[in-house]
């Protein structure tokens, strides 16, 4: 059943809640990797609870979790932990982004897991990293950006750094770690050597502002929240519309300048000396945007956008969730696609952030069900017939 | 052994983005070959400098060599063939036309792996494809929704730093060119990967504007619409600033209990957050809270609050993670030439990553031309 793609073939194991670790779970098997998902009725990923009363429909889930097949197992049970020691026998990668220590008293520490399988890939996502002083601690992504020194970036000046959206941070994680995962593949294609993978949420969310703490090393500088100010480039901003619309611009040198005042057709601030070159706009980088902000209310920001664009002038209207939704352009670009779930219901989801050719994995399959690939998981990989399935289902070992 | 050890890259990007997805390859043992134009990069004319030098330029190119090209010059583009076909991939971020001028548009190069990265993808109107990353944030939406409860007459952000979708597109194209190279180890065949950054963008916020998409949630013009409500925010503490997130009711008695149980706090249902967590009470909170995290040092009473369970933290500045204690303890910061470059989350126990050489200078390794 293979989807094709660059990870057909590689078999992964997904320990994993919330957003992190699915969100990793589901690039590898965008990336065409089979994704086993292992829960259990007794201890749900909280996204099947949330948003409604079914786990099988619930909207949070949905959202992620596409390409990725759910068996259920009781790891509670001895009999469910053989099952899972089978099924690690018969994977690649494991994938877990579980509280500190729980996957130890699960039996199901590194040691543990390569003694099932050595050339395993076991992947752990932890906020602080799985040892360390600070590695017992817990939080959330909005903590990730804060700690990471992400969120001290994000803010207006001279105010409290409010920081990213709170929504921020968790999927940036899962890509990280999908990263190293599939680099470890490489080593254990070239060394037969498995390995153990200790990824910190806080650090991948300073990697994403690297050049800000990398400078601040050399220079002793404190980077600083600035709003939308941009040291070498004015105007650099986003600057109010018709109808509560907003302008993002980001003028860099003399020619945009020269045909962002022909397209707003403003002859007078092309001449006026306070702007006329690239050093002068940054030197009254206030007056400027004063000067934009006094026009900018009149401009319908689509309109003009596409009118700055085609001018060369870097430009793009300030996307809410609902112009993305209903952006024809969006979906001609393949950034969302249609999948379909067991109860064939067709429906659309965020595709991912490439595309490839030739051989692309195939994205079909929603999210599952609770269990939806129990019979074609266990019997294809452990082995099992329905008829013992059906047992260990009655018995509740499945789950 | 690093894990990409014997795979060649050739860059011929010129932007932060393709810069950074080749930099996440080279630190895992790729031999990355930055081609240069005369002058050298774009990049190292951006600041901020440190003794005369691009410091993120420095950050950018570590571990990789440089060779100096004209590809505008038949000669000088012969010779990037001849990398070219002793490469595994080559990783480029200009614009379709500019790839088609110079012979490399996505799809040219089909015995290799060719990822490209640009704003939209390839399909792209191209005069989009000059968007810069506050165009890319706000096309995307995170610049929309940031920071949280936004109001409308304050501008959309463009998110932290300046390069922001950059990274996250590197990140992707890191993570693609991989397992690309991975089906090309295997069967020996190449891959073009078109990555855009929009979409990457998007597919970063699959948990919250998929259910919009899906009709599961309402999508909406307003700019609070990622926002999950409650108390959570930044503070000013006494010595820098904390965030705290509080959901749940094991958060609020932790931080009545680190509070040492306030009066004001008294007139809060046990159960507020969950079924009762209304504009009004979420605003008295904030205000009684102002006051006493204002108080308060970060670090202890992040501290605290840690053990106490409610979710506290730090908001760090740069030179708080210089010196963090467990940043040290993972060995985050690696010195190479003078300078602490900040390097990866991901320890890999069998093949770490490895910071081995500071970035070239131009043309640094020309020889490997001859």
């Amino acid at each position: 059943m293979s989807r094709g793609g660059p990870l057909a073939g590689i078999r992964v194991l997904e320990i994993a809640k919330v957003w992190a670790g699915p969100y990793a779970g589901k690039l590898l098997a965008f990336l065409g990797a089979e994704v086993i998902k292992v829960e259990s009725r007794a201890n749900l990923d909280e996204m099947r609870a949330y948003g409604g009363v079914d786990i099988d429909s619930a909207p949070y889930f949905r959202s992620i979790n596409q390409e990725v097949l759910s068996v259920q197992l009781d790891m509670k049970s001895d009999e469910g932990m053989a099952h899972l020691r089978a099924m690690i026998a018969a994977s690649d990668v494991l994938i877990d982004n579980l509280r500190p220590g729980a996957m130890e008293r699960s039996g199901l520490g590194y040691e543990d897991v390569r003694a099932i399988r050595p050339d395993i890939i076991q992947l752990s996502i932890k906020m602080y990293g799985s040892d360390g002083p600070l590695g017992y601690q817990t939080g959330y992504a909005p903590c990730f950006a804060a700690l990471g020194g992400l969120n001290a970036l994000v803010g207006h000046a001279d105010e409290t750094p409010a920081g990213m959206s709170i929504r921020y941070g968790d999927s940036t994680v899962g890509a990280a770690a999908a990263l190293a995962i599939v680099a470890a593949l490489h080593h254990r294609e070239t060394s037969g050597e498995g390995q153990f993978i200790d990824l910190s949420a806080v650090e991948t969310l300073s990697m994403m502002v690297g050049d800000s703490l990398f400078a601040y090393g050399l220079t002793g500088e404190m980077p600083q929240a600035t709003g939308n100010a941009h040291a070498d480039m004015a105007p650099h901003g986003c600057y109010p519309c018709a109808e509560g619309q907003w302008l993002s611009l980001a003028i860099a040198d003399d020619r945009e300048w020269r045909a962002f005042c022909t397209t707003i057709d403003a002859q007078a601030l092309a001449a006026d000396p306070r702007f006329a070159h690239a050093s002068d706009r940054l030197a009254n980088r206030d007056a400027l945007d004063a000067t934009i902000a006094q026009r900018s209310p009149e401009w319908n920001a689509e309109a003009m956008a596409q009118a700055l664009l085609l001018a060369g002038v870097p430009a793009f209207r300030s996307q809410s969730s609902l112009d993305l939704i209903g952006s024809e352009a969006l979906w001609a670009l393949g950034a969302y696609r249609m999948v379909s779930d067991a109860k064939g219901e067709v429906r659309p989801i965020i595709g991912p952030g490439w595309r490839m050719t030739p051989d692309e994995a195939s994205i079909t399959r929603g999210a599952p069900l609770l269990g939806e690939h129990n019979h074609l998981v266990y019997g294809a990989i452990l082995g099992l017939s329905d008829s013992e399935i059906d047992d260990l289902i009655a018995r509740r070992v499945i789950w | 052994m690093t894990a990409l050890a014997g795979l060649v890259i050739v860059e011929t990007a010129e932007r932060v983005t393709g810069e950074f997805a080749a930099r996440l390859l080279a630190d895992f043992g790729a031999e990355v070959i930055k081609v240069e134009a005369p002058g050298g990069a774009p990049t190292r004319a951006i600041g901020p400098f440190h003794e005369g030098a691009s410091t993120l330029f420095r950050y950018l190119n570590s571990n990789k060599k440089s060779v100096q090209l004209d590809l505008a010059a038949p000669g000088d583009r012969a010779l990037l063939d001849r990398l070219l076909a002793r490469a595994d991939a080559l990783i480029d971020d200009h614009g379709p036309d500019w790839a088609t001028q110079h012979g490399l548009a996505l799809g040219s190069q089909p015995d290799i792996v060719h990822c490209a990265i640009t704003p939209f993808g390839q399909d792209a109107p191209a005069h989009w494809q000059v968007a810069r990353p506050i165009n890319v944030m706000n096309a995307g939406g995170w610049a929309w929704h940031t920071p949280s409860e936004s109001a409308p007459d304050r501008p959309p952000l463009m998110g932290a730093g300046r390069f922001m979708s950059d990274y996250e597109a590197g990140l992707e194209a890191a993570l693609c060119t991989a397992a690309s190279l991975l089906r090309k180890r295997r069967t020996g065949a190449g891959q073009a990967i078109d990555i855009s950054e929009v979409a990457v963008q998007l597919s970063r916020a699959d948990c919250v504007l998929g259910r919009m998409l899906a009709g599961d949630a309402e999508p909406g013009p307003e700019r609070t619409r990622y926002d999950m409500g409650g108390p959570g925010a930044a503070f000013a503490c006494a010595d820098g600033h904390v965030y705290l997130l509080m959901t749940t009711r094991a958060h609020w008695r932790g931080l009545c209990a680190l509070m040492s149980d306030p009066d004001w706090a008294a007139a809060f249902p046990e159960d507020w957050l969950e079924y009762h967590c209304t504009p009004d009470r979420v605003a008295d909170f904030r205000r009684h809270f102002r006051a006493w995290i204002a108080t308060q040092a970060k670090d202890a009473v992040a501290q605290a609050a840690q053990q106490a369970g409610v979710p506290l933290v730090q908001v760090n500045s740069a030179a708080d993670l210089i010196d963090h204690v467990q940043y040290r303890h993972r060995g985050f910061f690696q010195s190479l030439g003078g300078a602490l470059h900040p390097t990866v989350p991901y320890r890999m126990s069998a093949s770490p990553v490895q910071l081995h050489s500071p970035a070239p200078t131009p043309g640094a390794d020309q020889a490997m031309l001859a």
